[in-house]
């Protein structure tokens, strides 16, 4: 069954075309790999698939339930997650604080003025042990902003993954990381996605063949292509666009 | 332990409250008022600018339409018990904030600090024009203040100085313990996460608009507050008292002033306000040039305010006993 699909996307910004024609289908529990040069679109598709845009044309379904158009904070109860390119926690409050955000929305406890939230030790609980759980809870008490850069990915991440959602959307979570960290980003997406469906843009060709189940190619605003990453290393119409002559 | 030291502040302070009038008199007891009046608004300003990152130039018209409600509520009703008085005020600021508020949840920034002044400048107007409710220039003034009655006990005549600082600093007491309360539950986390990034907000679920519509039409509710105070404090509610745009930026520079990152830097900013009025107009009348004047200097060397300053001063103590 498709926890995902897409179907005949376009999309332009006023008048820029950016896709055309995108038919996406995810599969539930694969891990799926979006690649293609700069500018092809992967991100705009994100955004359409998560609701910050509404597509110009074309539905997208979600566990078989038509999406298209819906709010962010709608798609993120129904079980969607997402992470952002550019870092995008709470950079005024603590690790802890950032976590428990997430932790308070997946609990369902979003206008409760009744209770301290300081005295809700179940969610405290759940917080200290999601930051136990991705190495920051030596950085509990420290402010977003003054995380270093590895961290705050570290924590990117786990806000997709705060609300326990059913898809994960990754868009470039090793963007600008150096090798060390990229290692570790990907052994923390690895552990923090099991038994969950995954999307993830990526340009990092050593990350995405291994975390891939399977690949799309995304080029001039329409998919390439679409296989296993062996089908996608073999194919010519993707080295010509984008692989190059890479050694993978 | 840490219980028993919480206990002993709220005791202590009760007590001081208590005292207060009995050691300075009923001049110095007004000011308590005053000051007490403006510090909840003040603070239901900082709901607003520091929790949800949205300045507003139009705050008045909260304090106005809570005043002009009790007051005109007293002047017309019969009768009227002065608790209901206080919350027809509270209630027409709401009923206010829920007009407003479907525009001014959709717009941030520069676009509400504006639409504000608009509206706020638009209320003062009407308050003039609409003689027949609002008296015009003259205001709502010399209506009788009803007794506190407590049923079964007998009943308090509060229009005395000395028991109206006692029902004032419970109403406001109780106001800002109420917001105090709110800012640490999961919405007044919410509301925070929506300053700094309204985003991700969006994106863990939670709905923007409908939050901050929460936040937005309790600082108007509370801000009414401060003003129905207000109106039975003085006896009267005129439209420059009520919506003259000085009101509206009398809160924005007592919570600069106080501290915007902090919950009690408004409460400050209050007081120092207080103080410093106090003082200078005993030499000169020329109030607003020492307050400006410390105005541009905690711009320009406490950016935090007086709370952020005394927080630094504290941290640099630790380091130093720290070596």
């Amino acid at each position: 069954m498709n926890i995902l699909e897409t179907k005949n996307i376009y999309h332009d910004y006023s008048g820029l075309k950016v896709l055309f024609d995108v038919n996406l289908e995810i599969k539930t529990g694969e891990r799926h790999a979006i690649i293609g040069p700069n500018g092809a679109g992967k991100t705009t598709l994100f955004n359409v698939i998560t609701g910050t845009y509404r597509p110009s044309e074309g539905d997208v379904y979600f566990q078989g339930k038509e999406i298209t158009g819906f709010a962010p904070n709608e798609l993120v109860r129904l079980g969607m997650g997402r992470s952002f390119q550019i870092t995008s926690t709470f950079s005024r409050l603590t690790a802890f604080e950032n976590i428990r955000m997430g932790i308070l929305s997946k609990r369902r406890i979003r206008f409760n003025i009744l209770k301290l939230l300081d005295k809700m030790e179940a969610v405290t609980r759940e917080t200290e042990e999601v930051l136990k759980r991705i190495n920051l809870d030596g950085e509990r008490d420290i402010p977003a902003s003054q995380l270093s850069y590895g961290k705050s990915r570290s924590l990117e991440i786990s806000m997709a993954l705060a609300t326990d959602p059913d898809l994960v959307m990754l868009d470039e979570p090793t963007a600008g990381m150096s090798v060390d960290e990229t290692h570790n980003a990907v052994e923390l997406i690895r552990r923090l996605t099991e038994g969950k469906t995954m999307v993830i843009i990526e340009h990092d060709m050593d990350v995405v063949f291994s975390l891939a189940d399977r690949i799309t190619v995304l080029h001039l605003g329409a998919i390439l292509t679409s296989g296993t990453p062996n089908e996608i290393r073999e194919n010519q119409a993707v080295k010509d666009a984008y692989l190059g002559d890479l050694e993978v | 332990m840490r219980n028993l030291k919480k206990w002993i502040g709220w005791t202590v302070l009760l007590i001081a409250l208590v005292l207060y009038p009995r050691i300075f008199g009923i001049y110095y007891t007004n000011v308590f008022v005053t000051f007490a009046i403006f510090a909840l608004f003040a603070v239901t300003l900082n709901l607003l600018l520091g929790y949800t990152g949205l300045l507003t130039f139009g705050h008045a018209m909260f304090f106005g339409t809570g005043g002009y409600a009790t007051a005109i509520a007293l002047e017309r009703i019969e009768g009227l018990p002065i608790i209901a008085a206080v919350l027809i005020g509270f209630l027409a600021a709401i009923v206010l904030a829920l007009i407003l508020c479907p525009i001014m949840v959709r717009v941030s920034g520069t676009a509400f600090a504006m639409l504000h002044l608009a509206f706020g400048q638009l209320m003062y107007v009407l308050a003039l024009k609409l003689r027949f409710i609002t008296g015009g220039e003259d205001g709502v003034g010399g209506f009788d203040i009803p007794p506190l009655g407590f049923p079964g006990i007998g009943s308090v005549d509060i229009s005395d100085p000395l028991n109206f600082y006692y029902f004032a600093v419970t109403v406001l007491g109780l106001s800002i313990w109420f917001l105090w309360f709110f800012t640490k539950t999961p919405l007044g986390s919410v509301m925070v996460g929506i300053r700094d990034n309204a985003n991700r907000v969006n994106y863990l679920g939670f709905k923007v608009t409908q939050t901050k519509a929460v936040i937005y039409t309790l600082a108007g509710a509370f801000a009414g507050v401060a003003g129905s105070v207000y109106a039975l404090f003085q006896n009267l509610i005129a439209a420059d008292d009520a919506y003259h745009v000085w009101v509206s930026f009398a809160p924005i520079m007592m919570t600069m002033v106080g501290g915007i990152s902090s919950f009690f830097g408004p409460i400050a900013g209050a007081a120092i306000f207080g103080i410093i009025e106090e003082l200078t107009s005993r030499y000169t009348e020329r109030v607003e040039l020492v307050m400006g004047l410390i105005l541009i200097s905690i711009i320009m060397f406490a950016p935090l305010g007086f709370v952020g300053f005394v927080n630094f001063l504290k941290q640099k103590l630790i380091r130093r006993s720290a070596q």
